[in-house]
């Protein structure tokens, strides 16, 4: 039992980052209706702007996490206003291809200028300092992921719900033809998004990046994130977050009772499985054709 | 008439000359050069160990400053597979049929070099010191396939008689990379325990892709071993030390040479490498060993990149291509892949900065006469990345 408790903790909290990420790709494909499978690696250049901050220039922490946050945002902004947008007759197809396209550029980029070697990355929490719960531990640095997902969800939720922008964000995804003769901005809107959700996914590089760091490191919960994004339907922020904390418990009870060998694999599984009985996803309530 | 005369002259000698020429030269090598080649992983998951294929080409322009080997400079053909077999074998086979290699030297990754040994092997081409210690380079033997990697099997043996025999350990797990690396690792540890009436108390396999080690932990916390055996990529193992740590776990944790860079190791793990035991196959970098430190002085001071390291790996690609250096240099002016392999079968106690590195006459029905060294030392992590020896050089025999 203790075992099992313990499977269920591991699982929250190795789901917190799939979740950042699941909810960083569920903001573009909100808008948009593409899969950014640049999403990992957009989130790696923030990681290492941060770690060029810490280690080349010596900036303090409270000033280097922020203005790689910031860059974030900008580099968002800058794919979708000098890549994406400049697509020919763009169908989702072709620009699933320039995000991949985009994936592959951004990680070379990272090789090229920081070298493929293992970095360690200062932070202000040790990824090796835990808390026990009578016999329970989780590490610290899991609680901080924990605290940022969910707040990070609680923030983006309220967003789209109250915020002009937010609302103008959903208008652009339902009908984007209306939206524009209702005098909103599409293209801004679009750019918006992308800058939106490179914080939110470069927020997940930064928390993993204490533990392992180097320029393949988010290739791994990229794709949870997608796995997650699409248990919860690909367009519901509590269902990517849902997803994920979902996800993570499998793949850490099927690792514990069933096979570690093929724990690995969980994740294409749920997705497979998930787009045969269910394509629209655990949350999603309008759609039908997903991915 | 003696236009044509010329003609049928000139065309004579021309077929003679093509003749005389493709009966005495060898591919990859002319009267000015020696073509060898190399596979590293650069980028990807293995890139820690990308090192090692950089430390082999300063090597090489040390020798070729020194006036080359009997005239000719080495030319060295290195690229990156990022770890990934597909890769090494394209690139492999580019280089063999474009550029036409002599002979192949190190290549990091048992997955990578078992994805073109039987290409080179076909086309008989020499291959000296695969950066990996599986037994597959040897058994069955290959006539032109030398390794210099102790076998993992033995680096295994090693590690277990020193758990039990020295520290009196009883309860000894293994995690271990889901692959022939990893494997070999496994069967090491499986057959020295045996011999003490022992058995692993956990086997826990680890996929190159995994990102989250904690179920892996749990299954080696859940054995309560007192020792642990790492036998996974530097991420990972650093990964399981440091997941232990947070968990409050504390085994002895002991790993293969491929994690024995201790600055690196210390560095990246934040300290928590400090009282790993590892096998070593070669001179500790920053030891004083007088040929090591002509080594700095000559290759690395004076060809490494700005931001490289004189670490483990780094003098790992030097060591996999002394004894190919010293053959080719053996082989006198002439130089040819026969003489080649006879010129390394000749090697009996060889020393560079690694073990004593022997190899004997061809025999297929003995693996021993293609495995070049078979000492390691054991050494520990202390303080701010330092080196502790804790054995002198060994054998399992």
């Amino acid at each position: 039992m203790i075992d099992f408790i313990q499977m269920l903790i591991n699982g929250v909290a190795v789901g917190s980052s799939y979740a950042l990420l699941g909810l960083a790709m569920v903001i573009i494909y909100k808008t948009s209706e593409v899969p950014n499978f640049a999403q990992g690696e957009m989130a790696l250049i923030a990681t290492y702007v941060a770690y060029m901050l810490l280690e080349q220039y010596h900036f303090p922490s409270y000033l280097a996490f922020p203005l790689s946050l910031v860059f974030a945002v900008v580099l968002g902004c800058v794919l979708e206003f000098t890549v994406l947008r400049r697509a020919k007759d763009p169908s989702v197809l072709g620009m699933i291809i320039i995000t991949i396209g985009l994936e592959m550029i951004l990680m070379g980029l990272v090789s090229w200028k920081f070298g493929a070697e293992q970095k360690s990355m200062p932070f202000p929490i040790s990824p090796y300092d835990s808390v026990m719960f009578g016999e329970f531990f989780v590490s610290t640095l899991e609680i901080l992921t924990l605290i940022v997902a969910l707040c990070t969800m609680i923030v983006l939720f309220l967003f789209f719900r109250f915020s002009r922008l937010g609302m103008a964000m959903k208008a652009t995804q339902q009908n984007p033809m209306a939206a524009r003769i209702m005098g909103i901005r599409t293209r801004r809107i679009l750019m918006a998004t992308w800058g939106i959700s490179s914080l939110v996914g470069a927020s997940a590089g930064l928390l993993i990046a204490p533990i392992i760091m180097q320029p393949y490191m988010m290739w791994d919960p990229m794709l949870k994130g997608f796995a997650a994004a699409v248990m919860g339907g690909m367009t519901s922020l509590p269902g990517a977050v849902f997803g994920a904390y979902l996800l993570g418990i499998i793949e850490n009870l099927f690792g514990g009772y069933i096979s570690i060998e093929f724990k690995s694999v969980v994740a294409f599984v749920v997705i497979v499985l998930m787009l045969c009985i269910r394509p629209s996803g655990l949350f999603a309530r309008h759609y039908v054709k997903k991915v | 008439m003696k236009r044509n005369a010329l003609v049928l002259l000139l065309s004579g000698v021309i077929v003679l000359l093509g003749l005389v020429s493709g009966a005495t030269a060898e591919e990859g090598v002319t009267a000015t050069e020696i073509h060898i080649g190399q596979w590293g992983p650069q980028t990807g998951p293995a890139a820690a160990w990308g090192s090692v294929a950089r430390g082999t080409d300063a090597y090489f322009k040390m020798i070729n400053e020194r006036g080359g080997i009997h005239g000719r400079k080495i030319v060295y053909h290195m690229f990156d597979d990022a770890y990934n077999p597909a890769k090494t074998k394209a690139g492999v086979k580019e280089l063999q049929e474009g550029v036409g290699i002599f002979a192949w030297v190190g290549g990091v990754g048992t997955a990578p070099g078992l994805a073109v040994r039987d290409y080179l092997m076909e086309r008989q081409v020499p291959w000296v010191g695969p950066s990996a210690g599986s037994r597959h380079w040897i058994d069955p033997p290959y006539k032109y396939l030398f390794a210099v990697y102790p076998l993992y099997e033995t680096e295994a043996q090693l590690l277990c008689r020193y758990a039990v025999a020295n520290m009196g350990k009883q309860r000894i797990a293994i995690i271990y990379q889901n692959d022939d690396y990893g494997k070999n690792g496994l069967i090491g540890a499986k057959e020295e325990l045996a011999r003490h009436g022992l058995e692993l108390v956990a086997e826990v396999p680890v996929n190159i892709t995994d990102g989250d080690l904690k179920p892996h932990v749990m299954k080696l916390k859940k054995s309560e071993a007192d020792v642990v055996l790492l036998w996974t990529t530097v991420k990972h193992a650093v990964m399981t030390v440091g997941i232990s740590k947070a968990m409050r776990f504390t085994p002895q944790f002991m790993s293969t040479s491929t994690c024995s860079d201790f600055p690196l190791m210390m560095h990246i793990s934040k300290g928590a490498w400090e009282g790993v035991i590892a096998a070593s196959f070669g001179e500790i970098p920053d030891s004083g060993y007088p040929l090591l430190q002509t080594y700095k002085q000559e290759a690395f001071d004076q060809y490494a990149a700005k931001d490289e390291r004189w670490g483990v790996f780094y003098t790992a690609g030097i060591v996999w291509a002394e004894p190919l250096v010293e053959a080719i240099r053996r082989c006198g002016p002439d130089l040819t892949r026969e003489r080649l392999v006879q010129a390394l079968e000749g090697l009996k106690d060889f020393k560079g900065i690694s073990g004593k590195i022997s190899y004997k006459p061809f025999d297929p029905n003995d693996p021993s006469c293609r495995q070049g060294q078979d000492e390691v030392f054991l050494v520990q992590c202390l303080a701010g990345g330092k080196t502790k020896q804790l054995t002198d050089w060994a054998s399992v025999e």
